[in-house]
């Protein structure tokens, strides 16, 4: 009889355990899902930009004398982005590390594109073709801000969930990673901005 | 002398508060939607406004929420404005129907003004960045440099809530809401014939133990309802004044220009 009741101790509290860990795991899958989601909006956003560039090549290339150098600078940045793959189940450090650096080579390459136009070719500047693409251009690093953000902020609420603990015992069962930031970049340029004097 | 008094007072507030809580600059959140903190409305003009911004709400349930602001809290007036919409939730959750206009009006100090539009995820289709850029450009720079407030805001009002109106009509939300209410009663009524049916085959096998066992599962049957209806009581839909902000996302839609 006290047999029994040991046995039947024993199992309960396994259960418990058992219960408990199935609840972390579920959270951090929940907690998971978000970051994917919101890894999702940064890409889409990012995909417009990328969307966008033959347009503003074909406008600015309009242009006789267009200094190549610049068109160059954002082909050959837009070619990295392309090159850079993230895998949006994993989204390691090293991962968007690498994705943030693309990017913003190419928010560089195209805010200098309309530097250089706003500054030598008015004549460009004052066609509706090339204000309408600002105002693209413009809305979509306001996105890029926003989704960046966003996905800041559903990592944080992974990563805080992922290393807490005793959670961290049941991730590191599960198998579940610590998910990388985007960062501000270093020299002055926060999320690049396209200047708009006309 | 008074006006440039009062505008010192609530400029160096705003500073203060703002440096308080970091970049993330934001003014406080009231349940109106009209919110000039720069005093240029008159009373007439706000209410005027705000009767017409709460109709169109209750007609079509988007919310269209102004702010006039003598301050950005030195942050880029796209990025508040989009940080207003998604902090204050404007528009419907489920929707994301909710557009900010946010005028930074000229103060003494500040020879500048500004404007932003904001769009909410769900009516980016209707107000695309150029069509806002357009409403800004065409619409709204010209009477704001001559310091009428009022008509820049109408001259918006009337191109954005027509086009408000038909991306979301108000019977769509209605019949939405009414299909979840129809979906959550089905859920209820299975939920109660699993628990008969149960309690049914347990009592027929344990005939001796059916005292204790109902009095149980009465219990958590109780308690279910409890959960079941306080969930059910919570966004309204008032009929008077503003019901309240829905909780819709912005992700950076909209234009903006300085004037």
């Amino acid at each position: 009889m006290k047999k029994t009741g040991i046995i039947v101790a024993i199992v309960a509290v396994v259960a418990v355990i058992a219960l408990w860990g199935i609840g972390v795991n579920n959270k951090l899958v929940t907690a998971d899902e978000n970051v994917q989601k919101a890894w999702s909006q940064v890409e889409n956003v990012y995909k417009r930009r990328m969307d966008l560039i033959p347009q503003l090549v074909a406008t600015v290339q309009g242009a006789a004398d267009f200094e190549k150098s610049t068109l160059t600078e954002v082909t050959n940045a837009r070619a990295g982005v392309e090159n850079t793959k993230v895998d949006p189940s994993q989204l390691s450090e090293e991962q968007i590390k690498a994705y943030q650096k693309a990017q913003d080579q190419l928010g560089k390459a195209v805010a200098n594109t309309i530097k250089v136009t706003v500054e030598r070719y008015p004549e460009l500047t004052a066609t509706a073709g090339f204000r309408d693409l600002q105002v693209q251009l413009e809305g979509t690093e306001n996105r890029i801000t926003v989704e960046r953000g966003k996905f800041n902020e559903a990592v944080q609420g992974y990563n805080t969930m992922l290393r807490r603990f005793p959670n961290s015992i049941i991730a590191g069962i599960a198998g579940f990673q610590k998910k990388g930031y985007f960062t501000a970049p270093e020299e002055a340029s926060e999320p690049v901005k396209v200047e708009f004097n006309f | 002398m008074l006006r440039t008094a009062k505008h010192i007072v609530i400029l160096l507030t705003w500073v203060l508060v703002s440096s308080a809580i970091c970049a993330q600059w934001l003014p406080e959140k009231t349940n109106r939607l009209v919110n000039d903190y720069s005093g240029i409305l008159t009373e007439s003009q706000r209410n005027t406004l705000e009767q017409r911004l709460v109709a169109f709400n209750d007609s079509t349930s988007n919310q269209i929420l102004v702010v006039i602001t003598p301050t950005l809290g030195g942050d880029d007036e796209n990025a508040v404005a989009q940080r207003i919409g998604q902090t204050w939730g404007v528009g419907q959750q489920e929707f994301d129907n909710g557009v900010v206009i946010l005028i930074k009006s000229k103060i003494p100090d500040e020879d500048w003004g500004a404007v932003a539009i904001s769009t909410g995820y769900g009516v980016e289709g209707a107000l695309p960045d150029l069509f806002c850029k357009r409403i800004i450009d065409d619409h709204m720079l010209s009477p704001l440099g001559d310091g009428d407030y009022y008509r820049a805001l109408t001259a918006a009002l009337d191109i954005i809530e027509p086009v408000l109106a038909g991306e979301y009509s108000y019977a769509q939300y209605r019949k939405d809401e009414r299909r979840k209410g129809l979906i959550a009663l089905g859920v209820f009524v299975l939920f109660i014939v699993v628990v008969i049916v149960v309690l049914g085959i347990y009592v027929k096998k344990h005939p001796d133990s059916w005292n204790h066992t109902g009095s149980n599962l009465g219990g958590s049957g109780g308690a279910f309802i409890g959960g079941f209806s306080s969930g059910r009581s919570g966004g309204g839909f008032s009929g008077g004044g503003f019901g309240g902000f829905g909780g819709g996302s912005f992700g950076g839609g909209g234009a903006s220009g300085r004037f």
